[in-house]
This record gives C-alpha cells, sequence and structure tokens, in this order.
C-alpha cells in the first residue's frame, strides 16, 4: 500500500515536473532573499551580504538537480534529454547523414523484415492447434497423391486400413489422425447457390479431436461420420469461408452439394485454423468416408494398396519420439511384410522391404510442400538480407564516426565541464538508436508492401498463396530486435572512440588531429569489410542469376508458346466413368478444334510441372539392365496433343481416331526409352507392359517414337516416358490444351462457350497459358535471382556512398599536405592517382578478403544442403563459377573507382595558396 | 569548498521532522531553527535542505504548501503528516539507542 502510494506520488511529480522545478527554484531564491535580508538587518553590507547568501546556500545547480533526483526520475529525465538533443542534432546539424542513415537503415530492416515475416509463416510458425510439440508426422511429406508400391524405402504415404491399425497403438498416441495428401479442388453448390470453386480436404474422424481444435460454431467431426464408407454427409467449414458468406450462422445444417452427394454443414472451425498443411487453406473438411463421393476414382477405404494418406499423430505425455518411432516401424514391418509377403517369406523377399520404414517427424510445423520447397530459398535470402543490413550497419558507424570527430570538440568540452563518459556515450548511443527506430519504422511500412510482393513472386500459378506474409507480433519483436542489435552495432564503436579519454589535444587542435589516424584504421577496416561482403553478395546473385538464365534457356522439348491450358472440372458432368464420358470429351475435342484461330487442341493428363504418373516397365522380350529398369512417366492424351505442345515425333505415327477403345492398345515413346531398350534398333512395333507383371508384357504396341521433352521440372535430367490416347483409357481430364493463333482473350471466351453448349456441368475454373505454367516451375529460382540481384546492388550502393563518404572526408582532413605537395610541384593527376591509389588499394583488399570467403560461403552451403535442391538453385554452375566471381569482382572495383572519382578529383583541384592559408 | 562540520549521517531527515512538529514552517525557517537550537553547532550547508525535504515529500512524512510570510512574500510552508509523526519516533528512537552504544564504548575506552 505504501509503495503504492509512494510510486503514485512520483507519477504526480513526473506529470508536473515543470511546476515542481519552478516550485523548488522560487523556494531557493527565496531562502537567499531570506538569508541576504537578514545579513543585511544585521549591518553587513548589501554586496557582502548576497556574496554570503550565496555560499552559504552552497551549490544551487547542484542541489536543485539533487532535489529533483530525490524522485527518482532521473534515467527518464536524462532519456528525453537525450532524445530532445539527439533529433536536434540529427535534424538540424547533420540532415543528410541521417536522411542517408535512415534511408539505408530502411532498406536494410525491411528486407529482413519482409523476408522474415515469409520465413517465419513458412518455416516456423507452429500449428494454430493444441500442444502442437506432442504431435508427429509419419513420414516427411514429400509424396503427394496416390501410389500402390510396395513399401521399401522411407515411406510417405498410407493407406486407410494401415491408418486403422496405427490408431489401436494407444499405448504410444493419445491420437492418430489422416488427412487425404490431395486437397480436392472441385465445384459444388451451398444451399442451392451457384457452383462454385470448392477446396475440401479429405480427414479422418478424428482429426479435430487430435489435433485439439475446437469448432466455433456447431459441432467438428467425430469417429461416427467416418465409421463406414458413405456414412458421413456432413461438412465442416472453415472460417474465412464462413467470413465470405458473411458470417451467418444460420448457415448451419444446410447443404453443400458436391458431385452428387449432399453434405449437412454441421459447424464453423476456428478463426486462423488452416488444418495441417501450410500453403493450403480449405473451405471444408469432409469425412474420408466420403473419399469415392468427392472424388471418384478415389476409393481406398478398404484397399490396403491404396496408399495416399498422410499419418498425424499426438504422442502419449512422456513418451518420446525415438520410442514412438521403433514402436511404429516395428507395427510398420509387420504390415508390409502381411500384406506382401504371405506367411512363408523366403529370405530374399524379406531383403526386398528390409528398407521399409516410417521416419517419425515431429509435426509441430504441420506439412508443407511449400516448406520443402522454400526452405532454402527463403534461407538463402535471409542470409543476403542479413549481410545487407550488415553492411547499413558498417556504412553508418563510418558516418558517425566521421561526425564523431567533427564533434570531438562538443564532446570534449563537455567532458571537461563534468559530463561523465557513461552518460555522454549513452547520449551517443540514444542519437544510434532514434536513427535505427526511424529506420525501422520505414522499413516496417515497407515491409508491409514488400512481404505481399515477395509472397506473389515466390507463388506458383495457382495464384497468391493463402498464407500472410503481413508483419505480426513475432514479426514485430524480430524487427525490434534487429532495430536494438543494429543501433547498438553501428553506435557503439563510435560512441567509444569519440568519448576516448584523451580530450586534451581535441580541446587544443579543435579538429581531432590526434585521433584521425586511428579512427581512419577503424572506417578504413569497415570499408574492406564492406567491400569483401558485398563481393560476396554479388558473386552469390551472379551464380543466382546465371543459374536462371540457364535453366530459362534449357531445351524444352516442346513449344510453350501460343498454348493455353483450361483447367476443368468434368465431374460436375454427372458421367460415370465409361464410354459415356469419352463421348463427352470427343465432343468437346471435335468442337474446339474446330474454333477459328485454335491450330489443336487435346486433353492431358499433365501439362508440365504438374506431377507425375510413373511406373517401371517391361519390354517384351527385352532384358532389364540398370538402364532400362528406371520408372517411366506416363502421360494420356489426345489425338493432337503432339501438334498442341510442338513436341516433333521422330518415327512412326501420331494416335489416330482409329486408335479407339476397341483397336489394339497403342503407345508412343520417347527417344530416351527408345534408345534405352533399343540402342541399335527401332522401337516401333515392339510391345510392352506397365510394372512387373510377366502376364501383361504384351499389352501395348509402340506405334511411334517422340522427341524428349520436359516433363516435370526444366532442371531435370532426361528421363524414359510413354503416351497413352485416351480413346483408350477413360479418365477424367482436368487440363485442356489449346495452340491457338491470335488473340488468345477471344480463343479463352470461345473455349469457354463451346464447353459450356456441350455441358454446363463441366466447369472451367482457370486459364493459364504454358508460358505461365513453364515461368511458375522456377519460380523460387526466380525469387532468389530477382531478389539477390536486387539486394547485391542495393549493398553495392552502400558500398559506395561509404567508400565516398570515407574518401571526401579524407580529402577534406589532407587538404593543406595536398597542398604542399602542390607547391612542390606535384600535378593534379599525381594528386588524383595519390588519392584513387589508395580507394583502389582498400577495395583489392576487400576483394583479397572477400573472394576465399565468397567461394567457401558457397561450397559450404553446395556441400551442406540437398544436392537436389542445389541442383535446382544452381542449375548448370558451379559454385566456383568464374564468370560470376570475375564479374562480381570487376563491378566491385568500377563501383570503387567511379566512388573515389569525386573525392580526386577535388584533390586535384585545391589550390595550394588557399590550403596553405588555410592553415 | 570550507567544509564546515559534519552532520551525523541520516540525521537531517530527523532534525527537519523534528522542527516541524512545531508547526507548518518554510525552508528557510527550518534551517534557521535548526541552527538556532544547536547553538550554531550544527550548521548544514543550507541548500541540502532542499533535497531532503523532496525525499520526505516523497516518503509521505511532509506536505507542502504555498502561503504568505508575515512579511507578505510568497513561500512554501511544510507540515509534517501522520506518518512522518510515526517515522520521527521511529527516527528518534533508532538515534537514541545508537547515541547510548557509542556513549557506552566511549566510556570504556
Amino acid at each position: 500500500m505504501n509503495r503504492l502510494t509512494r510510486f503514485f506520488r512520483r507519477l504526480v511529480f513526473l506529470v508536473r515536473r515543470d511546476q515542481a522545478s519552478r516550485d523548488i527554484e522560487e523556494e531557493m531564491a527565496f531562502h537567499r532573499a531570506q538569508t541576504e535580508r537578514d545579513l543585511t538587518a544585521e549591518g553587513m553590507p548589501p554586496r557582502e551580504a548576497r556574496q554570503a547568501a550565496v555560499r552559504q546556500f552552497g551549490n544551487e545547480a547542484r542541489l536543485r538537480d539533487q532535489s529533483r533526483d530525490a524522485w527518482g526520475w532521473q534515467p527518464v529525465e536524462h532519456l528525453l534529454q537525450d532524445v530532445g538533443f539527439g533529433l536536434r542534432t540529427m535534424l538540424r546539424r547533420s540532415p543528410m547523414l541521417t536522411l542517408v542513415a535512415v534511408l539505408s537503415l530502411a532498406l536494410g530492416i525491411g528486407a529482413n523484415t519482409a523476408i522474415f515475416s515469409l520465413l517465419d509463416v513458412i518455416l516456423l510458425r507452429s500449428l494454430p492447434v493444441a500442444a502442437p510439440q506432442q504431435l508427429v508426422v509419419f513420414g516427411k511429406g514429400l509424396w503427394a497423391g496416390s501410389t500402390d508400391g510396395m513399401p521399401n524405402r522411407s515411406w510417405q504415404l498410407f493407406s486407410y486400413p494401415w491408418y486403422r491399425q496405427f490408431a489401436q497403438k494407444t499405448d504410444i498416441f493419445s491420437g492418430v489422425t489422416a488427412v487425404d495428401s490431395i486437397e480436392f479442388g472441385t465445384h459444388g453448390t451451398f444451399a442451392a447457390g451457384p457452383r462454385q470453386l470448392v477446396r475440401a480436404d479429405l480427414v479422418s474422424g478424428s482429426f479435430f479431436s487430435v489435433l485439439g481444435v475446437q469448432s466455433i460454431l456447431g459441432r467438428t467431426l467425430n469417429e461416427n461420420d467416418d465409421r463406414a464408407p458413405g456414412a458421413g454427409l456432413v461438412a465442416v467449414a472453415s472460417y474465412a469461408w464462413w467470413t465470405r458468406q458473411g458470417r451467418d450462422p444460420s448457415v448451419l445444417g444446410k447443404t453443400l452439394r458436391i458431385e452428387n452427394a449432399n453434405y449437412t454443414l454441421i459447424g464453423i472451425a476456428p478463426p486462423g485454423f488452416f488444418g495441417v498443411t501450410v500453403g493450403q487453406a480449405p473451405d471444408f473438411w469432409i469425412p474420408l468416408s466420403m473419399e469415392k463421393d468427392v472424388s471418384p476414382g478415389w476409393n481406398g477405404l478398404e484397399d490396403p494398396d491404396f496408399q495416399s494418406l498422410y499419418l498425424i499423430a499426438r504422442l502419449r505425455p512422456g513418451i518420446a519420439i525415438a520410442q514412438a518411432g521403433a514402436a511404429t516401424n516395428t507395427l510398420f514391418r509387420q504390415i508390409v511384410r502381411t500384406q506382401y509377403l504371405g506367411a512363408n517369406p523366403t529370405p530374399k523377399d524379406l531383403e526386398k522391404i528390409q528398407h521399409a520404414q516410417i521416419d517419425l517427424m515431429p509435426g509441430a510445423r504441420g506439412l508443407s510442400q511449400l516448406r520443402l520447397e522454400m526452405s532454402l530459398p527463403l534461407e538463402i535470402l535471409m542470409t543476403v538480407v542479413g549481410l545487407v543490413l550488415l553492411i547499413a550497419c558498417a556504412n553508418i558507424a563510418n558516418l558517425l564516426l566521421a561526425r564523431g570527430a567533427a564533434r570531438a570538440r562538443e564532446i570534449a568540452v563537455r567532458m571537461a565541464l563534468g559530463a561523465s563518459r557513461s552518460r555522454i556515450v549513452t547520449q551517443l548511443l540514444t542519437e544510434s538508436a532514434l536513427l535505427a527506430m526511424a529506420g525501422a519504422a520505414l522499413g516496417l511500412a515497407l515491409a508491409w508492401k514488400a512481404g505481399d510482393l515477395f509472397l506473389r513472386l515466390a507463388s506458383g500459378q495457382n495464384g497468391p498463396l493463402p498464407i500472410s506474409a503481413t508483419p505480426d507480433l513475432r514479426v514485430l519483436l524480430f524487427t525490434l530486435g534487429i532495430t536494438l542489435a543494429t543501433a547498438l552495432l553501428f553506435g557503439l564503436a563510435p560512441a567509444l572512440r569519440a568519448t576516448r579519454p584523451s580530450l586534451a589535444p581535441s580541446l587544443k587542435e579543435g579538429r581531432g588531429f590526434a585521433s584521425a589516424s586511428a579512427r581512419n584504421r577503424l572506417g578504413r577496416g569497415l570499408i574492406v569489410t564492406q567491400i569483401a561482403l558485398s563481393l560476396v553478395l554479388l558473386a552469390g546473385a551472379g551464380l543466382f542469376v546465371r543459374s536462371l538464365v540457364k535453366i530459362s534457356s534449357v531445351d524444352m522439348g516442346f513449344d510453350p508458346r501460343n498454348v493455353l491450358t483450361f483447367f476443368l472440372d468434368e465431374y460436375g458432368a454427372g458421367l460415370p466413368q465409361d464410354a459415356r464420358l469419352n463421348q463427352l470429351q470427343q465432343a468437346i475435342e471435335d468442337r474446339v478444334q474446330a474454333l477459328p484461330g485454335v491450330r489443336a487442341a487435346s486433353f492431358s493428363m499433365f501439362t508440365f510441372n504438374q506431377g507425375e504418373w510413373s511406373d517401371s516397365l517391361t519390354m517384351d522380350g527385352i532384358p532389364r539392365t540398370p538402364q532400362n529398369s528406371q520408372d517411366v512417366l506416363y502421360n494420356v492424351v489426345g489425338t493432337q496433343f503432339f501438334s498442341t505442345f510442338g513436341i516433333p515425333l521422330v518415327a512412326g505415327r501420331v494416335f489416330s481416331l482409329h486408335d479407339g477403345p476397341h483397336a489394339p492398345a497403342v503407345a508412343i515413346v520417347n527417344e530416351t526409352l527408345a534408345r534405352r531398350f533399343f540402342p541399335n534398333g527401332s522401337a516401333i512395333g515392339h510391345r510392352f507392359g506397365l510394372g512387373n507383371d510377366p502376364a501383361h508384357v504384351s499389352d501395348f504396341t509402340i506405334v511411334g517414337v517422340a522427341r524428349d521433352a520436359k516433363y516435370v521440372s526444366l532442371a531435370e535430367t532426361p528421363h524414359m516416358a510413354a503416351y497413352f490416347p485416351w480413346q483408350q483409357r477413360v479418365q477424367y481430364f482436368s487440363n485442356l490444351n489449346v495452340r491457338y493463333s491470335g488473340d488468345p482473350a477471344s480463343i479463352t471466351a470461345a473455349v469457354r462457350k463451346a464447353i459450356d453448349q456441350i455441358n454446363p456441368g463441366v466447369m472451367v475454373s482457370n486459364v493459364a497459358s504454358l508460358e505461365e505454367q513453364v515461368d511458375a516451375s522456377i519460380g523460387s529460382q526466380q525469387l532468389i535471382a530477382q531478389l539477390s540481384a536486387l539486394f547485391s546492388l542495393l549493398a553495392t550502393f552502400l558500398v559506395c556512398i561509404g567508400l565516398y563518404g570515407l574518401m571526401s572526408y579524407a580529402v577534406a582532413r589532407r587538404t593543406s599536405e595536398i597542398g604542399v605537395r602542390m607547391a612542390l610541384g606535384a600535378g593534379r593527376a599525381a594528386v588524383q592517382w595519390m588519392v584513387l591509389r589508395e580507394i583502389l588499394f582498400l577495395a583489392a583488399l576487400g576483394l583479397a578478403i572477400g573472394i576465399p570467403v565468397a567461394l567457401l560461403g558457397l561450397n559450404l552451403v553446395a556441400k551442406l544442403e540437398d544436392p537436389h535442391l542445389i541442383a535446382r538453385i544452381l542449375f548448370g554452375v558451379s559454385p566456383n563459377d568464374p564468370f560470376a566471381l570475375a564479374a562480381a569482382a570487376l563491378l566491385m572495383l568500377t563501383v570503387a573507382a567511379f566512388a573515389g572519382y569525386f573525392p580526386a578529383r577535388r584533390a586535384s583541384r585545391i589550390d595550394p595558396i588557399i590550403a596553405l592559408r588555410d592553415e | 569548498m570550507a567544509r564546515k562540520p559534519d552532520l551525523l549521517p541520516g540525521t537531517l531527515d530527523m532534525l527537519i521532522l523534528q522542527t516541524l512538529t512545531r508547526g507548518a514552517i518554510h525552508g528557510y525557517g527550518i534551517a534557521a531553527a535548526i541552527k538556532r537550537a544547536s547553538d550554531d553547532v550544527l550548521t548544514v550547508e543550507e541548500g541540502s535542505l532542499y533535497p531532503a525535504l523532496q525525499r520526505l515529500l516523497l516518503q509521505g512524512w511532509v506536505k507542502a504548501e504555498w502561503k504568505m510570510t508575515g512579511t507578505n512574500r510568497r513561500a512554501r510552508f511544510y507540515t509534517l503528516t501522520a506518518a512522518g509523526r510515526k517515522q520521527l519516533g521511529l527516527e528518534v528512537s533508532e538515534f537514541e539507542q545508537m547515541i547510548a552504544a557509542i556513549t557506552r564504548v566511549l566510556a570504556d575506552a
């Protein structure tokens, strides 16, 4: 209580401290006046009386300070004074320096904040679920889709029956949930409204309870919804979807219709909950029991071979992840052995599955293909912007050093008058902190915009990723942290240097002559460091840009110009997967091919970079070799596919309408496949089968050989590939590709209209050019190349400013020396060379340090990281690429010479007479 | 700067509080009263009264108020609060204990 009232009194004092100061002053004046009066009354002469009163009273200034300090607000008052003083000095005495410092900090801090907010949201943040650190993921989430392979290595996808078996390990897991690895994009209607794109995640009934997520309205899914195939006609909506509906509570109980099933909306998930996959934002969660209804052809509920699920489990408290991993793998081997090897496996069989295993991974941050793809790029960029900020700091430290020298006299005077060193250091650091905060404020504003921009750059063809890169509290804390760190970093050395206790010379000289050489040594050290760092950045950026150029100019094998892909949803037509579907597809292809401006059109299972269907292939009568045993990439296409994609045929024929459902099954293979199976002959007429089944080795007859193309990524090495005509493999398609001439907008409209006329149930959700799809496939490479180039140029620019400042200062300081030299006969060119020589020396020193550091750093990154990722980011260039290094060094030297040219010219124009008179 | 005879550390607050038991007095008055009462033995650097008064204000042991003096000049008068009176009792008894102890030590020597 007492402490509280005391604190309250202190607060009152703080609020009215001006009045309190006046009170103290007035009562002290009263005291002296009274003393003086009494002394005069005793007969002392007035002048002596006044002096005696002052003497008796003591040091009034000090006593006044002590009176005020009794209230304990001294640190705060000093801070306020320092801030006020700092603002005055910064804005009035050196506005240019302040501007340069604040701008470079704003860029540095802004870039760091923007990249960090991306890094945070994609790589660092935990899922918004209960106790996320207890979650574990089965595998690393490396695959998506479905497989029916026999597990023989670290496995990533699991079947529904396996999920049920793992869920019984209740001694280790308090719960297990399964999520379909594909987010289903389909079309549906809600409450009999218009058809709209619906993104749905299929999840087990345990999904919400395992994650510990409660609905904010209605209920979530439970085991009953997932009991038997077709049993769970219910859906939980995301908060984001509900918000788009105006957060109307009456949506509960209404019907969501997808394909031919009606789902009752039973609940709304809490805000911010997006499931377990970072980078995806489903609108609905639907029980896995409805798999077949949501996606015809996906029918894994009772099929242990159909592996398409991610499994996530919550560890029981006290169970370590290693312990859980051991138990999980024991069960997994048992499952695999029973399912694939039968009762009495031979040792050879057992050998096949001995590498089958599940890596149990921490699941706090959920799953993310995005994370797998973006982690290295983001880490690289974070390093890059961190270095940029370091360079900016070094720059500002240098500017402050120069200013510290200019302020040496002011500081010396203040210290002579009794200010303590710590007080002045504090004050100088306050100025640094002010600079840093101004920079941070501006930087945050930049980051706010840049975060979204970077996100768009990083996003693929499906539009901006549904994640928010707007800085949040964590990011603000990060920014505050780096701001204070930078303030210390660039402020401390200059502050300590400026207050070094050798004040006598400063007072005498007034120009800081004595400390000048030492200051310059530190300044030069900083510049050399900056040059070295920015060389590292330039060399890295050079590599990334070269890699991007190489990957962009790679021979794709197809011609992406003038091709549009229409992404469509054929399920809406409500046709079963038989001849009726074929007829619809034939009608669409025929109609679109006949449109004016359309040169060719074809459905395809895949275009480019859309995933893969791969399996091994057995050629009738050809023995297996290591070269021909690799998996083959398959595609299912229309008769005009090769002309649509511009892939030339090198032998045989393309598919025709004669290759119908009842005609012999045919295939076209690519050159690599033909070469690996038939190095010395033609592939035409040979027969093969999918997989290893000896009974099916003559299923397909090769009728043509097409040129190699890129299938999954531009960086891929040649793959074996084979194409089948869709007339012989009934399936739903989501790509209709059109090669056109003329205006793409009118083609788009005409194709949409044609499809709508044939069957209004077929929805076209999106249209993208093939070029866009190719671009999107190298999005992360573009992001790295563009941003690292931008940031390294920024760094170089900062170095340029730093060099210019340092040399200008040096020339100003050496004016008289240069004057003497010129008076003694040194020519202008000689003087110019003298200054330039110094700059080039510094630059050379920086390069001498920077080049080995760059080589070391780049090689280290290349060695430590996953070679597949490195191969994509450094495509066709070695980390030791001499071209990138040479270009970086050359650019650095040019910039240094440019920065030094102006001071050098100024030096050469010094008039010896004026310079000497100045002395 | 010539040093005056030292006050025992910590006693200034007590002397001020003691002086104020007589009623509202301004700073100059307090200084004069201490000087007078101690026959000029306890001379303080007069100004050091003021930081001490601020400390007492912060503790809530005294209150201050601007009033007119007998000669019609504005002065800041201090009065003892109830808490201040209690504190004075405490300090006086502590002080007496200490003096007694010192006296005993001196008598032994």
